[in-house]
């Protein structure tokens, strides 16, 4: 009788205790949840870990696409699953910042409601014109700028988008203005700069490289910290006289608040060596993003300064998206 | 000149194994989710996205192209056996392709939609190989005034597609108007009748507002009547097209080539306004004009044409220039990114094998895909012939799964409920449902390139008159209102005067 009672004791807090006791973790299958749709950047990042993760951690891994409300509704489901591991999210910039500076009533806190994992790639942003737009260079397209006031169109991927704020800080620390004309993503926007639609516009590397190079696009500067090996001609934001405009497009993992400490540990470390893979690395260079793969720590604080940035952006420019 | 050789470098590499195999995967997909109402090559190509890592960029591209125009193929099915059209491009199939299918003659109208589609996809494929760069660049030229202008002809062209009262389209049109303003607007991000909920900040889907009008509108009323719908359709007869059908089919066929071949090259959203404007035209020029709606075969061969030539020049922009046209094109434009192929004009010349071999592709793969959809006629018509009571929870279950596999998420299907009432409530009122879809897709498009027109002209409007191609679609606009209220204005002074004698 008392040896029954010892052992379901036992049994009770082995149970009680598991989801803190992870040590067999994982034993099920985990949920990648990307909060776009298919095919874009945070996709194409989830699906090239996602076989490495696997790998690692010996159950599968599944890309879930929950798109919607700028990546919100993605994350809002994340917030609320259980935090013992089985659910991830994987999201941009976006999702783990430029939101929360964004809109007031979100319904997540990156830093509040998700444990941070890891950064995994992040991609600098070019500074793109028509080739018949009449600056050359930066320093050109800042003098134009200010001789013909709020006339310059700069075309973004959508309101709130990263070539959106970048355009706005862009403007605040140059003391110049524009005008911004969203679109419904990148394509359509790289699509009317093209065809001399719009005038200039703050796009992702990857993705106006090959027009670049093709000459329907000419190439002002680069928002990164160094010059870009893709054209090594092509100077910084930095070195054109603009200072306080190094802006990245980043790719990130995060999960609800609250995972144990072990598996946290286990789920950083898996994410961010799929990452440095050689295989996907390789693959993540083709599409003009840099390897990353930071810790808990370091994405914290990152988290932090960028959330903090982007606000003051939103604030000085008075961008409302709701 | 380069052409030539580039035709002929296509077919060497279409014809070596492997990317033989693969086109005939994809246009085999294609068909069958196609065939599958509600899922759409969209979600498809997402899922198979990461298996095509590990292929040739040939390969891989060939294979997701198949899909695309194999999906467009198989739409048609659903619209014509039970009105339940998939893709934007099909709703106009279904007006006359439905009619057809309840008077017995499902196997001529799939039969139709079928020798249209390949038709147009063998001269659309020709098209592309001939003319893509210059025709790439006429389309960029294409800016968000002409967008708008183009938009404003397709709206008004949506005036023609009703067969009933003027007011009643005119009150369609609008309440499609609305229903497209749901959602985040694009300029300023605020939210427009999502009445707090997460689910409808992107707006609503099309599939879900098509599934819901259409498929499960149709249902309720079909099951309102007792008796069942199989002794409602009349006995199958004629399978295939006799030579006084080729008679009526081949020269809307050919028209709707043409538009649908123009459309399509406009990365903008031209090619959704193909299969309507085929429509609308041939409702204008037919000689048996009074047969739409009503099941006139040349009601379904224009618009397939259409939408299947649109859906192959649609690839220049993609192509030439590395713009993507629609949510597949920008897939495929990433699944090239991760092969490590940058997109954009040097694509053509940097790497002729990818751009003749997708070519070529499309004309082989119509070939499978009337080889392999003309057999399956007999087979698709017998369906239509399943008691209704074993026919409608298949048609509503896979609604379901369609409609939940856009985003995942369960609101979705909450909304689809909802649409299936509001479907059975308009057929009440008689209210049509393919003005207010087209509506419904061109309202939110037709905003959105009216506000950018406006931000990059610096807020004046007389951008849509100066631009000459806009001007010039206004004009057309204009005629086209008139051309069609007047006869209309006419009849009703005519039936006024007649009652006054009464």
């Amino acid at each position: 009788m008392n040896r029954f009672k010892l052992a379901s004791l036992a049994v009770l807090s082995a149970l009680v205790a598991a989801p803190t006791f992870a040590a067999g973790f994982p034993e099920k299958p985990i949920t990648i949840i990307v909060p776009f749709p298919p095919g874009g950047a945070s996709d194409t990042t989830a699906r090239s870990v996602a076989p490495k993760l696997q790998e690692a951690l010996g159950q599968p891994v599944v890309v879930e696409n929950r798109p919607g409300a700028n990546g919100s509704t993605g994350a809002a489901i994340v917030k609320e699953a259980a935090p013992d591991g089985y659910t991830l999210l994987v999201g941009s910039i976006g999702v783990f910042a430029i939101n929360a500076a964004l809109f007031p009533d979100l319904p997540y806190s990156p830093s509040k409601d998700l444990d941070l994992l890891t950064v995994f790639v992040r991609t600098p942003n070019v500074l793109v014109a028509n080739p018949e737009f009449p600056a050359n260079t930066v320093q050109e397209l800042v003098d134009y700028l200010k001789k013909n006031p709020n006339k310059v169109t700069f075309a973004s991927s959508g309101n709130g988008s990263s070539d959106h704020l970048t355009a706005a800080l862009f403007w605040q620390k140059t003391g110049t203005s524009g005008v911004h004309v969203p679109y419904k993503g990148g394509g359509p926007a790289i699509a009317d700069l093209i065809g001399g639609h719009a005038n200039v516009s703050f796009q992702n590397l990857g993705a106006v490289t090959g027009h670049i190079k093709a000459g329907k696009l000419k190439v002002l500067a680069v928002t990164a910290d160094e010059r870009n090996p893709v054209f090594p001609d092509t100077p910084t934001l930095k070195e054109a006289g603009v200072d306080g405009v190094t802006v990245y497009s980043w790719q990130a993992a995060g999960a609800p608040k609250g995972l144990p400490a072990d598996v946290k540990a286990k789920l950083a470390e898996g994410l961010a060596s799929g990452a440095k893979d050689a295989q996907v690395s390789a693959r993540f260079e083709e599409m003009g993003f840099e390897v990353v793969a930071n810790t808990p720590e370091e994405f914290a604080k990152f988290q932090a300064e960028e959330e903090a940035r982007w606000r003051q952006v939103v604030k000085d420019g008075n961008i409302t998206a709701n | 000149m380069d052409s030539l050789l580039g035709i002929i470098l296509g077919f060497e590499t279409v014809l070596t194994g492997p990317n033989l195999l693969y086109c005939f995967v994809g246009v085999v997909l294609g068909t069958a989710i196609g065939v599958l109402p509600g899922l759409g090559p969209t979600a498809t190509i997402a899922v198979l996205l990461p298996i095509t890592f590990g292929l040739d960029p040939v390969s891989a591209l060939i294979m997701l192209a198949g899909i695309f125009y194999g999906a467009q193929y198989g739409g048609s099915t659903t619209s014509i056996l039970v009105n339940l059209p998939g893709e934007s491009s099909s709703v106009v199939t279904a007006i006359d392709g439905y009619q057809m299918a309840r008077q017995g003659r499902a196997g001529k109208a799939l039969a139709t939609a079928a020798v249209g589609s390949f038709i147009a996809g063998t001269i659309a494929t020709f098209l592309l190989a001939l003319f893509a760069p210059p025709l790439a660049n006429l389309a960029i030229g294409f800016g968000p005034t002409e967008y708008f202008s183009l938009m404003i002809l397709g709206l008004v062209a949506s005036i023609v597609l009703a067969s009933g009262s003027l007011l009643h389209a005119g009150g369609a049109i609008l309440l499609g108007l609305l229903l497209g303003l749901v959602g985040a607007d694009v300029n300023s991000g605020v939210f427009r009748y999502t009445f707090g909920f997460l689910g409808l900040m992107d707006g609503i889907a099309f599939v879900v507002v098509a599934m819901g009008v259409f498929g499960i509108g149709e249902i309720i009323s079909n099951l309102e009547v007792e008796r069942t719908r199989a002794t409602d359709v009349k006995k199958v007869h004629g399978l295939m097209l006799s030579r006084e059908d080729f008679k009526r089919i081949l020269p809307p066929i050919f028209r709707g080539t043409l538009l649908g071949s123009a459309l399509g090259i406009l990365p903008g959203g031209g090619a959704m306004l193909a299969s309507f404007g085929a429509y609308s035209l041939e409702k204008k020029m037919s000689p048996n004009a009074a047969e739409f709606g009503k099941g006139a075969i040349e009601g379904v061969a224009a618009p397939e044409a259409a939408n299947n030539a649109g859906a192959q020049t649609s690839f220049i922009p993609m192509l030439t220039l590395g713009i993507p046209s629609n949510p597949v094109m920008a897939m495929m434009i990433g699944a090239l990114m991760i092969q490590g192929i940058q997109p954009g004009p040097l694509v053509m010349t940097q790497q002729p094998q990818l751009f003749w071999g997708i070519i070529a592709s499309m004309w082989i793969g119509n070939l499978f895909l009337l080889v392999l959809n003309l057999p399956l006629i007999g087979l698709w018509v017998r369906m239509i012939s399943v008691p209704y009571h074993f026919l409608y929870p298949a048609i509503l279950a896979f609604c379901a799964i369609g409609v939940f596999s856009l985003n995942n998420s369960t609101f979705d299907l909450w909304l689809l409920i909802a649409f299936g009432a509001f479907g059975y409530i308009s057929r009440k009122l008689s209210i049509e449902p393919a003005p207010m879809m087209l509506a419904f897709i061109l309202g939110p498009m037709m905003e959105e390139y009216l506000r950018r027109a406006l931000l990059i002209s610096g807020g004046d409007p007389m951008t849509f008159v100066n631009r000459p191609a806009s001007a010039v679609m206004l004009v057309f606009s204009i005629s086209l209102l008139v051309l069609v209220l007047a006869p209309s204005l006419r009849r009703k002074r005519d039936v006024a005067f007649e009652e006054d004698v009464a």
